[in-house]
């Protein structure tokens, strides 16, 4: 508890951002009022706890989960994701060499802003840029490959806290912005934003599914739904959650799917990663 | 036949379903609530605890009590048309303002919720 | 007093012909009605607000279209049309809308 106090405390002091002259945009402000809502608003749930999703909002789903957890649905995933990380390029070179540290516990940096390209990065778009870049056709984003490699992935770096930074640049500022607006923004025949649901509605039903609370929910991704009966990249759940208010899905890895991401990430930081996980 | 008879039955034919027309047409609540658990119009369940209705969610407030609740059915008809313009952050959608439902949906969906 | 008659019934025959023709849709009708549907339903794509149900609309005016049946496609390029509208209505509220669902 205390090592956690402390690695949340020198994260957000060392990624104290400058205040821009007008409009100032300040993910630090915003970073601790969206941690303080949710925290006040579910006094017993352990901070750690919310990257849990539903699980964390509700005592009955939660039994279920730990059966299902005894046989962790993700597993082959994983190990399908970490076969094909493995395997060479026809050029001899594999998914490792494009990624630090051979692309082992790494996923708590991303997605990261590129200062060079000036965009998001997110771990989807940099496996499919590495697999371009080396002559090999890309993944579609909602595939079942994509999520055995995130799924690898994120697996590697199980408990480590996010660690999303946002550098000192306008343009960075901006991208987190536009992700924070498409948060909010309703969207669909429906009129729903994000936060209708996952800030406005955490615990509720919609029928007879529980919604998880915004806090930490990328941090459990990808997941292997049970409704889906196989694995749901993060581009997939944007995909289905537009189409569910009747909006028109957006392509896979939109500039704005990916600052909404490095949006929803950020405000995870300090928060474990939890992924692959299994949802309801 | 005479021109005349002829008129008299006309007009009689006329009384008669103009005076139909002004009783609730029987099935009236069955379509109302036909409409109103219908995923693709009112949706109502999604949110709302309905008795009669399976699996509801309860995002928003069970439907009961209504006539009692809502004694003027014009709050209810504008709460379901855009209750955004009461609530700016209403998850409550534009039913009528988004194309969802039109007047006559939504007056039968009312006749429905007020015998809730 | 046959040429009264005759020219009365002309002018009623034309009147009702023209009627007639002004309640049944052509192609050229629809053609114009999926047209300004299209033109919204991009404008909507370009603000990235495309709804579901505008794309199920336009889909079912060209399928009517292509079964002949114009005043079915004109009513289904038409609702298109306004649901295209709402949606781009929807994105230009939000604009501003969406700031005061802030967390704080």
């Amino acid at each position: 508890m205390l090592r956690q106090i402390f690695v949340a405390a020198v994260f957000v002091l060392g990624t104290a951002q400058p205040l821009l002259a007008d409009n100032a945009v300040d993910p630090n402000a915003d970073f601790k009022a969206f941690r303080e809502y949710f925290t006040k608003r579910f006094p017993k749930v352990p901070l750690n706890d919310f990257v849990n999703g539903p699980y964390s909002m509700d005592e009955g789903l939660r039994n279920q989960w730990k059966s299902i957890e005894e046989f962790p649905p993700y597993e082959f995933a994983v190990e399908h994701g970490k076969e094909r990380f493995a395997k060479p390029f026809k050029n001899g070179k594999t998914l490792g060499d494009c990624f630090p540290n051979k692309g082992i516990g790494i996923r708590q940096n991303y997605p990261y802003f590129d200062t060079k390209s000036g965009e998001v990065i997110t771990l989807e778009l940099a496996l499919n840029q590495c697999l371009e870049a080396n002559g090999e056709k890309p993944l579609d984003y909602s595939s079942q490959d994509m999520a055995a490699l995130t799924a690898y992935m994120a697996f590697t770096s199980r408990g480590k806290p996010f660690d999303i930074k946002i550098p000192n640049d306008p343009r960075a500022l901006a991208a987190y912005r536009s992700g924070e607006q498409y948060f909010y923004t309703r969207r669909g025949q429906l009129n729903f934003s994000c936060a209708s649901c996952h800030v406005q509605n955490p615990g509720g039903h919609i029928r007879t599914e529980v919604l998880a609370p915004a806090l930490g929910i990328l941090n459990a991704m990808p997941i292997y739904r049970s409704t889906w009966e196989n694995m749901g990249t993060i581009t997939r759940r944007f995909r289905t959650c537009n189409s569910q208010v009747r909006g028109v899905p957006l392509p896979g890895q939109d500039v704005l799917y990916r600052n909404v991401e490095y949006y929803l990430s950020y405000m995870g930081n300090g928060l474990p990663i939890s992924g692959p996980s299994a949802r309801p | 036949m005479t021109g005349g008879g002829r008129i008299a039955r006309g007009a009689m034919a006329l009384a008669m379903l103009l005076a139909g027309a002004a009783l609730t047409p029987p099935g009236a609540q069955a379509d109302g609530q036909k409409l109103a658990f219908d995923r693709a119009k009112g949706n109502c369940l999604t949110c709302h605890e309905i008795k009669g209705g399976p699996a509801p969610g309860n995002l928003g407030p069970p439907l009961a009590d209504m006539k009692a609740r809502f004694p003027d059915r014009k709050e209810l008809i504008a709460i379901i048309s855009d209750e955004t313009k009461r609530n700016p952050l209403t998850v409550m959608p534009p039913f009528k303002r988004n194309l969802i439902l039109n007047d006559k949906e939504i007056e039968v969906i009312v006749d429905f919720l007020q015998t809730l | 007093m046959r040429t009264r008659t005759l020219i009365r019934l002309s002018v009623i025959l034309s009147v009702v012909g023209l009627t007639t023709a002004a309640l049944a849709a052509s192609a050229d009708d629809f053609k114009a009605a999926l047209a300004k549907a299209e033109a919204a339903n991009k404008q909507a794509g370009a603000l990235k607000n495309q709804w579901t149900t505008t794309k199920d609309e336009l889909k079912a005016a060209q399928k009517a279209a292509a079964s002949g049946n114009f005043d079915e496609a004109v009513k289904h390029a038409n609702q298109a049309e306004a649901l295209a509208k709402a949606s781009i209505a929807q994105s230009k509220a939000e604009e501003t809308a969406w700031t005061a669902a802030i967390v704080r």
